[in-house]
């Protein structure tokens, strides 16, 4: 019953690839399948606008591998799925944390004391990272094992065929078959019950592709890798101009900042006098916790005290803790050292809770420097001393509190250690800012109380025993092992 | 078309007989031409227009919405100080409750073979979809600064140099109502394939046999295809069945695990599970009705596949209802002064009306379908539904508001007020929901044809 081309399996302009019979009923494609299988034929195919019951053993198919395919995705995804989450959120396996790693490390989520990676949390996204790779696995294997999407087929050529999806049904039996033989197995198509037969034909004039497309294709495709690689480029360089920002997010902000000039003007002239964005305290306001007219509590500066020569410090001169040896040395020279107290404020009462307190705030701000013992001999000050003397950096030895210029109570009275902390002294950054008045006077009691332990300068301890000379603390290189054995308790 | 058939009434129920599932007398081809009907008529009907357009300017309403909080910030909703989450949350478990019914009916009603599903599942799975779409939205935009949403995915990033915190159930939820997304998407178009191809051969216009002819992916209907398409859906199935039951859960342990009275409670996951369904199937119904008037589908979704679903509708409410009871038992039951305050907050504190209308709404009014007219007259189930959404609604809002407002320390109780742009989203919302679904069933297969013929009766056995 096919119309053209009865006689040649293939013509210059086109090639067979099978017969297709139509039927009109799902029973009779069954029948007509199950018949075809019988008489060997194994290049077959049934086609239908649904799923036909028991064509798959009328055919001879063999059940699908897709299960499979499915359950080893899965069970790789349980893996997947809880590495991902113990992996990035810091877990740990013996001694190794993930956050520790040199790429990409995890990151460690401390929430109320809860371990870093445990089982129960970790199962929601564990389940769904297995159902959605599943999913992919089952849509795309799906579509791998039926050789789908194929946008060009020789079926769709046929009229008959568009029915395919409506409402009739259709066998088809392949050239590439060994029983096919054009004639005899049209014949038997009909005697099967065929309505009709078409020839399935594969066009050999068009199915090309110019050669000039390729090329522009594979151009193409090389041009589209050159924005990725350039941003990764970019990505993995330093540079000095600033990152670009795609979106800026909050690099403009609706303020001022300080020290510009204030936008707010009225009747075209500046709102303030002074035209400033930061505004100056109101004259005579006192900042909460600012208070501070009793000069002997918030100075060690004696209440009575009247300066006879311009007072620089404490108030006046900014210190740095940068300062050269040099800076140092030509700080004011004659220092009036009556003016600072020699007793304790009233406020403050000295006792062990006092001193235990000052013991702790020492070794937080000052035993870096001076070291535990306030000997001189803290960490950072062996780091800087080594570092001075490669020439990388400069820097006056933290001076040992033992010194005798230190613990001398004439040349160093108690007003004036109190003012050192507050201010800073040659090299030594001032530390007023960060430590609250009554914690410096608790540090000063303690100070006192370990230079009465007679701890001796470092250095002495070694050279000589009976020196409290100041010559031994001159040196820049304080010994570096006495730090634990000279911890004191008061 | 379809000849018309004299008995169009498929509800009564013969022990001896199974009520058809599909009336007219329709045939293959008859099957076909109905469901392509919609798409290969010149204009779709007026109302059509009006629909879209309705909607359309409902999508820019929100669309502006989005642009105004995007440029000023999450300000410009009525979240503040103690109702932190507020419309936005509501929102999202509104939409993405309503987003379960189609995969409960395409998956679990497959597998345990209920056929009726095919004339339904369809529109389900598309309403779904753009469900989840308007969920997916409020969260989306509620990080604030959107484009780098990426940074709730694990990407590794130098410069961030931090990872999503996986044991919140906030990112919980990033991966569940992502996972459910795409799920869904495959699903659908998996199912849609053959349907697809269907309109690709009855194609006529040069655009239309690109297009279909791109998304049938050249699907011929050969048997070895069907018979892996036939495991494939059935695995799919078989995922999506707990998928749909943990996307729920997870979004109720957003609520359930943290500890505001009122929420830290176990029997979240079920019954927002339930609610999601009754809620779910509330829209199926509200959406079916119209289209299969409109689209003269009545042969197809016939008033029993209404029927069946307006008994889920019922059934799922009184599940509702129950947990709405058992709810109070356990505060009161549980002795702790917090959770009985919170439930009696809820009942008779500020947001009374609030409660009531819930109330009213998911466990009175439903009963009426105990009533056979109720449930197989069109118009009067739509209304139901309709009640049924607003009624889900406010169960969210209650969980939501009331619990917030009322938290542990009472100098910062509050009244939560939303602002013009909270309530301009919500019913935005319905915009971009109407616009995807209007556009769906012009250009998509709006029935499952393939699947409707699989299981209609054999030519041979009449
Ligand atoms: C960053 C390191 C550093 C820290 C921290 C530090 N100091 Fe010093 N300190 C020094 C240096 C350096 C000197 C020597 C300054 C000089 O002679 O120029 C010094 C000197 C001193 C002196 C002697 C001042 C004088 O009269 O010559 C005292 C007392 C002192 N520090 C006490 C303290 C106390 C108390 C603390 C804790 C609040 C402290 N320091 C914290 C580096 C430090």
């Amino acid at each position: 019953m096919a119309e053209e081309n009865k006689n040649s399996n293939t013509d210059e302009n086109s090639k067979l690839i099978g017969l297709v019979a139509q039927f009109d009923d799902p029973e009779s494609l069954v029948q007509a399948c199950d018949q075809a299988r019988q008489a060997g034929y194994t290049k077959t195919d049934a086609f239908s606008p649904f799923p036909v019951h028991g064509i798959d053993p009328a055919l001879g198919i063999k059940r699908t591998i897709l299960p499979f395919i499915v359950l080893g995705i899965a069970v790789g995804a349980v893996f997947i799925g809880l590495g991902m989450q113990w992996y990035t959120n810091g877990g740990s396996l013996g001694e190794f944390s993930t956050d520790e790693s040199p790429v990409f490390p995890g990151y460690r989520f401390k929430i109320s004391g809860k371990p870093y990676f445990s089982l129960p949390a970790n199962i929601p996204v564990t389940f769904e990272v297995i159902v959605l790779s599943s999913a992919f696995a089952t849509f795309f294997g799906m579509w791998f094992l039926n050789k789908l999407p194929m946008l060009s087929n020789p079926l769709h050529r046929i009229s008959r065929f568009k029915r395919a999806t409506n409402d009739k049904f259709f066998l088809m039996i392949e050239q590439a078959d060994e029983q096919f033989d054009r004639g005899s197995t049209e014949a038997q198509l009909n005697e099967w019950g065929a309505v009709s037969i078409d020839e399935c034909r594969r066009d050999l004039t068009d199915n090309n592709l110019p050669s000039w497309l390729r090329l522009f294709a594979l151009m193409g495709a090389i041009l589209l890798l050159l924005p990725p690689v350039a941003i990764f480029r970019a990505m993995g360089m330093t540079s000095r101009a600033p990152r670009l920002h795609v979106v800026p997010d909050m690099d403009w902000q609706d303020k001022s900042k300080t020290q510009t000039v204030s936008p707010i003007m009225m009747n075209d002239r500046y709102l303030f006098a002074d035209e400033r964005v930061m505004r100056a305290p109101v004259d005579g306001s006192v900042a909460r916790g600012q208070l501070d007219a009793d000069t002997e509590l918030y100075q060690g500066i004696k209440s009575d005290y009247v300066p006879t020569v311009s007072l620089t410090t404490p108030q006046g001169s900014v210190r740095t803790g940068l300062g050269t040896q040099d800076e140092a040395e030509t700080a004011p020279p004659a220092e009036d050292v009556s003016m600072y107290v020699t007793e304790f404020p009233k406020e403050i009462t000295v006792d062990e809770a006092l001193v235990k307190r000052g013991q702790v705030r020492f070794n937080i701000y000052c035993a870096a420097c001076h070291g535990y013992a306030a000997n001189g001999d803290g960490l950072v000050n062996q780091r800087a001393v080594a570092l001075a003397a490669t020439g990388k950096a400069q820097w006056t030895s933290a001076k040992s509190l033992h010194d005798a210029t230190v613990s001398n109570a004439e040349k160093n009275p108690l007003g004036r250690i109190f003012e050192t902390i507050s201010n800073g002294r040659g090299t030594m950054g001032p530390y007023g800012a960060q430590i609250p008045t009554a914690d410096r006077w608790a540090i000063v009691a303690y100070v006192k109380a370990l230079q009465e332990t007679g701890i001796k300068p470092v250095v002495a301890v070694s050279d000589d025993e009976s020196g409290e000379g100041s010559e031994a603390n001159d040196t820049d290189e304080p010994a570096t092992t006495q730090e634990d054995k000279t911890q004191p308790t008061p | 078309m379809a000849t018309v058939n004299p008995i169009l009434d498929n509800t009564y129920d013969d022990a001896g007989e199974r009520s058809p599932l599909i009336l007219g007398g329709l045939d293959y081809a008859g099957v076909t031409d109905e469901v392509c009907g919609i798409w290969e008529a010149d204009k779709p009907p007026k109302i059509w227009f009006v629909v879209l357009g309705a909607a359309i300017s409902l999508l820019m309403v929100l669309g502006g919405c989005v642009g105004h909080l995007l440029m000023d910030g999450v300000g410009v909703w009525g979240n503040n100080n103690p109702a932190y989450w507020g419309w936005p949350i509501v929102n999202f478990v509104f939409w993405v409750g309503i987003g379960h019914a189609g995969t409960l009916i395409s998956a679990i009603l497959f597998l345990f073979r209920q056929n009726w599903r095919t004339s339904i599942n369809r529109a389900a799975e598309a309403m779904t979809i753009f469900a989840v779409v308007c969920a997916g939205l409020f969260p989306g935009v509620h990080i604030g600064r959107v484009w780098v949403f990426y940074w709730l995915f694990p990407i590794p990033t130098e410069h961030l140099a931090m990872w999503p915190n996986f044991r919140s159930p906030l990112l919980w939820d990033v991966f569940a109502v992502s996972t459910y997304a795409t799920v869904s998407i495959l699903f659908w178009y998996m199912g849609m394939v053959p349907d697809i191809a269907t309109f690709r051969d009855r194609c006529t216009s040069k655009i239309g046999k690109f297009v279909y002819g791109l998304l049938s992916l050249g699907w011929t209907g050969s048997a070895r295809a069907w018979h892996r398409y036939e495991i494939a859906y059935t695995i799919l199935a078989a995922l999506a069945t707990p998928l749909v039951l943990s996307v729920h859960t997870i979004v109720s342990f957003d609520f359930a695990v943290s500890q505001v009275p009122g929420w830290h409670t176990t029997i979240f996951p079920p019954y927002f599970v339930a609610g999601a369904i009754f809620s779910g199937f509330a829209m199926v119904v509200t959406l079916l009705v119209p289209v299969r008037k409109l689209y003269g589908l009545e042969n197809l979704i016939t008033i029993r596949h209404l029927e069946n679903m307006n008994k889920i509708i019922m059934a799922t409410g009184m599940m509702v209802g129950t947990a709405y009871g058992i709810e109070f038992f356990i505060a009161w039951y549980s002795g702790v002064p917090y959770e009985s305050y919170a439930f009696y907050n809820r009942a008779f504190g500020n947001y009374w009306w609030a409660y009531w209308i819930m109330v009213s709404c998911n466990v009175l009014i439903p009963q009426v379908f105990w009533i056979k007219w109720c449930r197989t007259t069109p118009w009067f189930m739509v209304i139901i539904c309709v009640f049924v959404n607003i009624g889900m609604w406010f169960e969210r809002f209650v969980i939501t508001i009331t619990s917030l407002c009322r938290d542990f320390v009472p100098s910062s109780w509050a009244y939560f007020h939303p602002t013009w742009v909270d309530i301009m989203m919500l019913i935005g919302s319905f915009g971009l929901f109407f616009t995807l679904f209007t556009l769906f069933c012009r250009y998509l297969p709006v029935i499952a044809m393939a699947e409707v013929k699989g299981v209609m009766p054999r030519p041979k056995d009449h």
